[in-house]
């Protein structure tokens, strides 16, 4: 397992190389267009154009794209469902037009956010992204916890799935109270190596003089005057046409 | 229990991440205090919030047939208190909105509300009480997670019947809370006895880690040596 799925899109993404402040003012423009703008058109257009950039320029795999997606809806389903549904007394839960209304914006408002939120995800990888937070001010020590933990994860990741396939090997899953014995051998598993593994990283650094924040290497990946141009006019686009839906 | 991207208008989205911004500026105040005093346990904060964020990738059966996973907010209070856990929670609810889309990035104030403010107080609060109660350590666990689980699941509905009232705010929150009880009821029982067969085996496994932690009651109930009480 080499880690998410997202991450290794960020990482092979086209768009890896241009400035994350870029790409979070496109991906975050969409996410708040569609959640103040009316789901028709702008929840439309934004779904459309956030996955046809995620495909198209960026490269990303629509596959991953599809499957990471998938994740998300699972949530908008359920929501969606809650807010369909009306309790009434004596007819118990009924369907009602304004509830299927209501339930149909607020989806296509959440699957057009989270399209937007996918095509940061698929095209930035979060080293990028901490370091871009660096340079903006946020606290140094909100940035080193956030990169300690995003690199201890995948050895982690790692390190459960090892875990987990060794059990399951051994029967470990076969009825819900051997799976509980697993899952709680696993989560100690898990935390005692995250612990010894932090030790160890804690006692090399100490012997090589290291005691403040971890900094590394990061490329300047400067801002696109041009990326940033279509980036505001794409969004502006949206929103003069739903003014014009609206208004009409 | 994780609100998505865009289910919440923009003025409640907005109103829940101001609620949660001191609880997230304490906890890294908290955080920085301890990495300057002991710059070592900065890799320890590491550690913990990766630790919470593989807790989703472990799979917790569930009676609706399927398999769901545990939050987390219940261990990750008791061993780490709750000021560092609005931070680790922080971080994690963004890592598993970019890498897992889970959850979103507008919905993260309510987010971080839910799961790494309310759950991880309620969870703290509990096992506290159930300390000074001397109630068993097994139980007190158990209560702990449990809680935290419905507390997090409660405060979810309440900011989902909030966000979409439908005429009658009460009898949403009462909506919500009816179709997320199918899944997260029987989670919270299973991540309650997940959280004591975890520190049993914790207290075998990592004794002086939970020692450093101020966790020797989990020690006490193991081997049935009564250790001095620290700050537990």
């Amino acid at each position: 397992m080499s880690g998410p799925a997202i991450d290794v899109a960020a990482w092979s993404s086209r768009w890896r190389t241009r400035s994350p402040g870029d790409k979070l003012l496109l991906a975050g423009g969409g996410v708040v267009v569609a959640l103040v703008l009316p789901p028709w058109p702008a929840g439309v257009l934004v779904t459309a154009g956030s996955v046809a950039l995620a495909v198209g320029p960026a490269g990303v795999d629509p596959r991953v794209l599809a499957r990471a997606a998938r994740a998300a809806c699972a949530f908008i389903a359920l929501g969606a469902v809650s807010l369909a549904v009306t309790w009434q007394p004596g007819r118990g839960f009924v369907v009602t037009g304004d509830g299927v209304a209501a339930a149909a914006g607020t989806t296509v408002h959440a699957v057009a956010g989270t399209s937007a939120m996918l095509l940061l995800a698929t095209t930035t990888p979060v080293s990028d992204l901490l370091h871009w937070m660096r340079s903006r001010g946020v606290p140094e020590v909100v940035v080193d916890v956030a990169g300690l933990v995003y690199r201890l994860l995948f050895v982690l990741l790692r390190t459960a799935e090892a875990v987990r396939a060794a059990q399951a090997a051994r029967l470990g899953y076969s009825s819900p109270a051997a799976t509980m014995r697993s899952a709680a051998g696993l989560a100690a598993a898990v935390l005692t190596r995250a612990w010894s593994r932090a030790r160890s990283l804690e006692e090399g650094l100490a012997g090589r003089g290291f005691d403040g924040p971890l900094r590394v290497v990061a490329a300047d990946r400067p801002s696109s005057p041009r990326f940033v141009a279509a980036s505001l006019s794409g969004l502006a686009l949206v929103v003069a046409l739903s003014a014009v839906v609206v208004l009409r | 229990m994780h609100i998505a991207e865009g289910f919440l208008p923009p003025l409640h989205a907005a109103a829940w991440t101001v609620v949660a911004a001191p609880f997230v500026v304490h906890g890294a105040r908290a955080a920085a205090r301890e990495v300057r005093e002991r710059p070592g346990n900065r890799l320890l904060l590491g550690a913990a919030g990766a630790f919470t964020f593989v807790l989703s990738a472990v799979k917790l059966p569930s009676v609706t047939g399927s398999s769901s996973h545990p939050t987390g907010t219940g261990f990750g209070a008791v061993l780490f208190r709750p000021p560092v856990m609005a931070l680790l929670g922080t971080i994690v609810l963004v890592f598993q909105a970019l890498l897992l889309a889970h959850g979103g990035l507008t919905t993260l104030g309510a987010n971080v509300v839910s799961l790494a403010v309310v759950g991880p107080w309620v969870a703290y609060g509990t096992y506290r009480l159930a300390s000074a109660l001397r109630l068993p350590f097994a139980v007190s666990i158990f209560a702990a997670t449990a809680l935290a689980d419905w507390s997090t699941y409660l405060t979810t509905a309440v900011q989902l019947g909030l966000a979409h009232p439908g005429g009658d705010v009460v009898a949403s929150i009462g909506r919500f809370l009816g179709v997320f009880a199918l899944t997260q009821v029987p989670l919270a029982l299973a991540e309650g006895l997940l959280g004591v067969l975890m520190f049993r085996l914790l207290a075998r496994l990592a004794p002086e880690e939970l020692r450093s932690l101020g966790l020797h009651r989990a020690l006490d109930a193991e081997d049935g040596v009564r250790l001095p009480e620290g700050k537990a």
